[in-house]
Parts: C-alpha cells; sequence; structure tokens
C-alpha cells in the first residue's frame, strides 16, 4: 500500500513541477524560437513554437549597425550599468564599513534612514529629478542616468557589504591597527581582498538593475545615439523595424548577458536576498 | 583611548557622507521638491519660473473622474498580483521542499523570469498575446473554446489588464518562492515528526505547523510587493499602455500632455496612499 501511494505522490508532484516549469519557461521558449522564424512563419496558423526552417538572418540583421542600432544601445546600456555599477560600489563599501565596524552617534539614525529608500518609488521621483537634471543642464547626457542609477541600488549594496563585513573576524582588523595600519590601510588591505565575491556580487547586482532600468532613461534621453537598450528597443518596436524575429533576436541578445552574470553570483544574490534587504 | 574614538566617530562621518549626500540630494530632495511642484503651475520650461497656485491641482486631481478610473485600476492590479504572486511563491515552494534530481537547476530556472530583462520578457509575452497569430489566443479560443473569438490582449483596455496581470505574476513569483522556500528550509523536521506520531494528516500539518512559521515572511513579502506594485512602472507600461495604473497615468500627465504640476500632485497622493496601507498594514496585521 504505502508503495503505491508513494508511486502517486510521485506522479502527482511530477505533473505540477511540468506545470510549473512549463508556465516560466514558455515565454523563453516562444522568444527563442521566433527568433530562428523566417517571417512567414512568423504569423502563421497554428502557431509554433519551433521554426520548421530556422535562420540565423534576425541575429545577422540585429548585429549589422546599418539596419539596426543595437550595438549603440548595447554600448550606452554597458557605459551607463558599469559606471553606475562602480560608482555605487566603492560608496557602499566605505558606507557599509562605516555602519558595521565604525562608532558615532547618529549611526543607528542614518542606518534606518537609508531604508527610506524603499518608501519611494520611481514613479514618485521621475517628476521632480527631471527638473533637476534639466536645470543642471543634463538632460539628454549619459551622467544624468549614471548619477540616478547609483542611489537606486545603494540599500541593498549597503546592507549586503555590511553583512558581510561583519563576518571578518574584528580580531583581524585589530591586529593590523596594533602592528600601525590606519583604518583606510585597514579596509583596503584586509577588508577588500577578504570581502572580493560581496564585492563582485553587489557591482553585479547593481549593474543588472541599471541595465533593465527603462523609466528615467525614457525621461532623461532624448538623442537616438544616447539610448540605452530597454528604450532603444521599446521605440524601435514602433517603427519600421516591427519584425518580430528581430525584436525577439534582439530581446534575446539583450537579457543573455544579465542571465549570465545573474547565474555567476546566484547563490550569494539568493542568501543576500533571503536574509531580507532587497529593491526593485 | 578618548582621541582613537574621537578620529573613529569621524571617520566614520567622512565614510557615510557620500551616501548621506547620494540618498539626501537624489530622494529625499526630490520628494520635497515634488510637493513643492504639486502646489505651483509648472512651466513647461524648466528653466522659467512657476506660478504658486496652493491646493489647487489637488482639488482637480480629486474631481477628476478620470484620476478615480486609474485609482480602481490601480487597485485591481496591486491586490490580485499581490494575492496571485504570494500564493503561486507559497504553492511552489511547498511543491519543491523536497529532495528531487535536479532540484538546484530547478530552482535556478524558476528565477529567470525574475532576473531577465523587463524588455525582452514584454517582447516574448507581447508575441504570446498577440491577437492574430499569438499561442495564448490559439489555445483559448480555437483549441479550448473558453472565448468566443480572438482577444486583442495587448490593445484592448478592457482584457489587457489580464495580460498585464498575468505577466506580472510570471515575473514576480519567484521573488516570494524564493523567500518562502528559504524558510521553510529552516523549519526543524522534529515539529514534523511530533505531529505524525500524533496521526496529523498533510493539510493538518501544512495548517498547523508551516503556516504559523511561515507568517512573518509572508507578512514582509505582502506588504513589500504591495508597495512595489503601486508603484510599478515599466512592467505595465512595456507590455501594454492602454492599463493606466495610477504610475502610468502619472507619466502621462508629466511627459505627453506637459501638466507638470498635476502629475506631481498625484504622485503625492500616490504616496499618501501607500504610506497610509504601511501604517495601517504594520498597525493592524502584522501587529507591530
Amino acid at each position: 500500500m504505502v508503495g503505491k501511494k508513494s508511486l502517486k505522490n510521485k506522479i502527482i508532484f511530477y505533473v505540477l513541477l511540468m506545470l510549473v516549469l512549463a508556465f516560466v519557461l514558455i515565454p523563453f521558449i516562444t522568444m527563442i524560437g521566433s527568433s530562428f522564424k523566417p517571417d512567414q512563419e512568423q504569423t502563421a496558423l497554428p502557431p509554433k513554437f519551433i521554426p520548421n526552417n530556422p535562420t540565423l538572418k534576425h541575429y545577422k540583421g540585429v548585429l549589422n549597425p546599418e539596419i539596426f542600432p543595437f550595438l549603440v544601445y548595447f554600448k550606452n546600456s554597458l557605459i551607463v550599468a558599469f559606471l553606475s555599477a562602480g560608482i555605487g560600489v566603492v560608496i557602499s563599501i566605505f558606507g557599509s564599513y562605516s555602519f558595521a565596524r565604525l562608532e558615532y552617534s547618529g549611526r543607528s539614525i542614518i542606518q534606518r534612514g537609508v531604508l527610506i529608500v524603499y518608501m519611494f518609488g520611481g514613479v514618485l521621483l521621475v517628476i521632480p529629478l527631471f527638473q533637476m537634471i534639466s536645470k543642471m543642464g543634463l538632460f539628454d547626457t549619459r551622467t544624468s542616468l549614471v548619477i540616478t542609477y547609483i542611489v537606486q541600488t545603494l540599500p541593498v549594496s549597503l546592507y549586503m557589504l555590511g553583512n558581510y563585513f561583519r563576518t571578518i573576524p574584528e580580531s583581524i582588523e585589530e591586529a593590523a591597527i596594533i602592528d600601525g595600519c590606519s583604518r583606510l590601510e585597514v579596509i583596503y588591505r584586509i577588508v577588500l581582498p577578504l570581502s572580493a565575491p560581496a564585492i563582485v556580487s553587489v557591482f553585479i547586482y547593481a549593474f543588472m538593475i541599471a541595465w533593465n532600468e527603462y523609466l528615467f532613461a525614457s525621461v532623461f534621453i532624448n538623442s537616438s545615439s544616447l539610448r540605452t537598450l530597454p528604450l532603444g528597443l521599446n521605440q524601435l518596436f514602433y517603427t519600421q523595424h516591427y519584425i518580430w524575429g528581430r525584436m525577439m533576436a534582439a530581446s534575446i541578445l539583450t537579457a543573455v548577458p544579465v542571465i549570465i552574470l545573474f547565474l555567476s553570483i546566484e547563490r550569494f544574490i539568493t542568501s543576500g536576498l533571503t536574509f531580507g534587504g532587497v529593491k526593485e | 583611548m578618548k582621541i582613537k574614538t574621537d578620529q573613529e566617530a569621524k571617520l566614520g562621518y567622512w565614510l557615510i557622507l557620500p551616501t548621506v549626500l547620494a540618498i539626501g540630494g537624489l530622494i529625499l530632495y526630490p520628494v520635497i521638491y515634488n510637493l513643492w511642484l504639486s502646489l505651483h503651475k509648472v512651466n513647461m520650461n524648466p528653466n522659467l519660473p512657476n506660478t504658486f497656485i496652493g491646493l489647487q491641482h489637488f482639488v482637480e486631481v480629486l474631481t477628476d473622474i478620470d484620476f478615480w478610473t486609474s485609482f480602481k485600476t490601480s487597485l485591481i492590479f496591486t491586490s490580485t498580483t499581490v494575492v496571485g504572486t504570494t500564493l503561486l511563491g507559497l504553492g511552489v515552494a511547498v511543491l519543491l521542499n523536497r529532495k528531487f534530481p535536479g532540484r538546484s537547476i530547478v530552482r535556478g530556472i524558476i528565477l529567470l523570469p525574475y532576473v531577465t530583462p523587463v524588455i525582452s520578457a514584454a517582447f516574448g509575452w507581447k508575441y504570446l498575446f498577440n491577437p492574430v497569430f499569438g499561442m495564448f489566443n490559439y489555445v483559448v479560443v480555437d483549441v479550448l473554446s473558453l472565448m468566443p473569438q480572438h482577444i486583442n490582449w495587448i490593445e484592448s483596455p478592457r482584457y489587457a489588464i489580464f495580460a498585464v496581470i498575468i505577466f506580472n505574476i510570471w515575473r514576480n513569483f519567484p521573488f516570494a518562492f524564493l523567500m518562502i522556500l528559504a524558510e521553510l528550509q529552516s523549519i526543524s523536521g522534529t515539529l514534523y515528526e511530533a505531529a505524525e506520531v500524533d496521526g496529523a494528516t498533510g493539510w493538518q500539518k501544512f495548517k498547523h505547523i508551516t503556516l504559523p512559521e511561515l507568517k512573518f515572511v509572508i507578512g514582509a513579502l505582502v506588504i513589500l510587493r504591495t508597495i512595489w506594485n503601486f508603484y510599478k512602472f515599466s512592467e505595465v507600461y512595456l507590455l501594454s499602455s492602454s492599463v493606466e495604473v495610477l504610475p502610468v497615468y502619472i507619466y502621462e500627465k508629466a511627459f505627453a500632455t506637459y501638466n507638470f504640476g498635476e502629475a506631481a500632485a498625484i504622485s503625492v497622493i500616490l504616496f499618501a496612499f501607500v504610506l497610509g496601507f504601511i501604517l495601517y498594514y504594520v498597525r493592524k496585521v502584522l501587529e507591530w
């Protein structure tokens, strides 16, 4: 009897598992399949996931600068995400070390103050930031995006790095101070090397958020030569580039770098997330 | 030692200064500035002066039927997606909280919707939901005959909200899944063994052991998802701009019709509503 019951449970489990995986994966399968379909198959009925005559022409089209500005957008996204993540990580290394190891009055108030960032979504900030950016003469520059993105990821970066710094035994740092190192040297010589995996993960997290951002980019950027991927692809959708295969190929090429980065730090990010700190 | 702690404190302030400046300049100041803008007739050219008009924008907004329609859309969108992401995340977490071959790969796959850029995922779903050749219409209308005819899931304001809700649940349930799974794994097995000795059924174990242990994480997930989804812009707008939740309404007021002052007033109202919800929820539901 027990065997029969556990077999039944097993079947139910695998059926449910397949349903969950189908729900998760069908959009991806659709995108991948469609990116290899020739044009006449895109709109064929009944719809199919897998192309009959797969073609690479959409990928070639996307990567050809004469027909599609994908590489320009890719470069802009790369610059903006790299700079904002880099500057953000430096700020959060200093800030989280200050929270984790140094004592001063007002520290816990500042620490809690950082959390209020959670209370304000991008849509509450976009109007005043647009006015500020325009007044500072930064409208239609990549700089406007870099400075906006830095602050969006700070709370999580501070939280994750602070937690990591606290796991470094304080005795090592004290020994170095007794040997004559200053606090800054301690950070540079001991904390940074020991925290390399955490720092890389925080950098990648911030990079992904910047890579994905649409709202601020759509408001701050006007020139097509400065558009980032989300902005550029969305605008192309409404032009003559409305070719499904090409849009799908561009979507996949936008997603792949981020998915690879994520998989490389999955373990760290997921344990960091489950300790409670996250910001979308 | 006194001098040393003074130095330490000084260094502490210096190191936290960039964070304070960034958050002060790019979050706190804009929020206050937004409040100021909401009380002014804002010039289309940001370099020209604005005129103070008091609460006029707020009166206009609160008597505008379009605002209330949008408010209702936001309430429907947020409540359905909060319930949907949390229940699906809970269900999948309970399902996967056992040992089976390929478990870590499955977990990685389930996180994919959450990490894929919104723009890519939105294009995939737009293709699925296409009124003419999309797989969704084909299955629902042609194969299962649940609907009499093909529906424009992306552009029809009446139906697009379903597409947006499904898309949001698909994208965000992995987050709930991850948090709940982590909590499930920390529940001690001896509790279940003791319950089994007492003859508890699977459902009784779930109700009396699992759910109480998950109370805190589910409470936190609900409040975070509520805040995030009330402010959600890109995931709605990039799939279908015909679903006018409040953030989309604000965006179009500000950047399509250049009515900055009124848009600022709507965002103040949105913030006040979310703040009110948080205070109520923390007191009454979480009982902190």
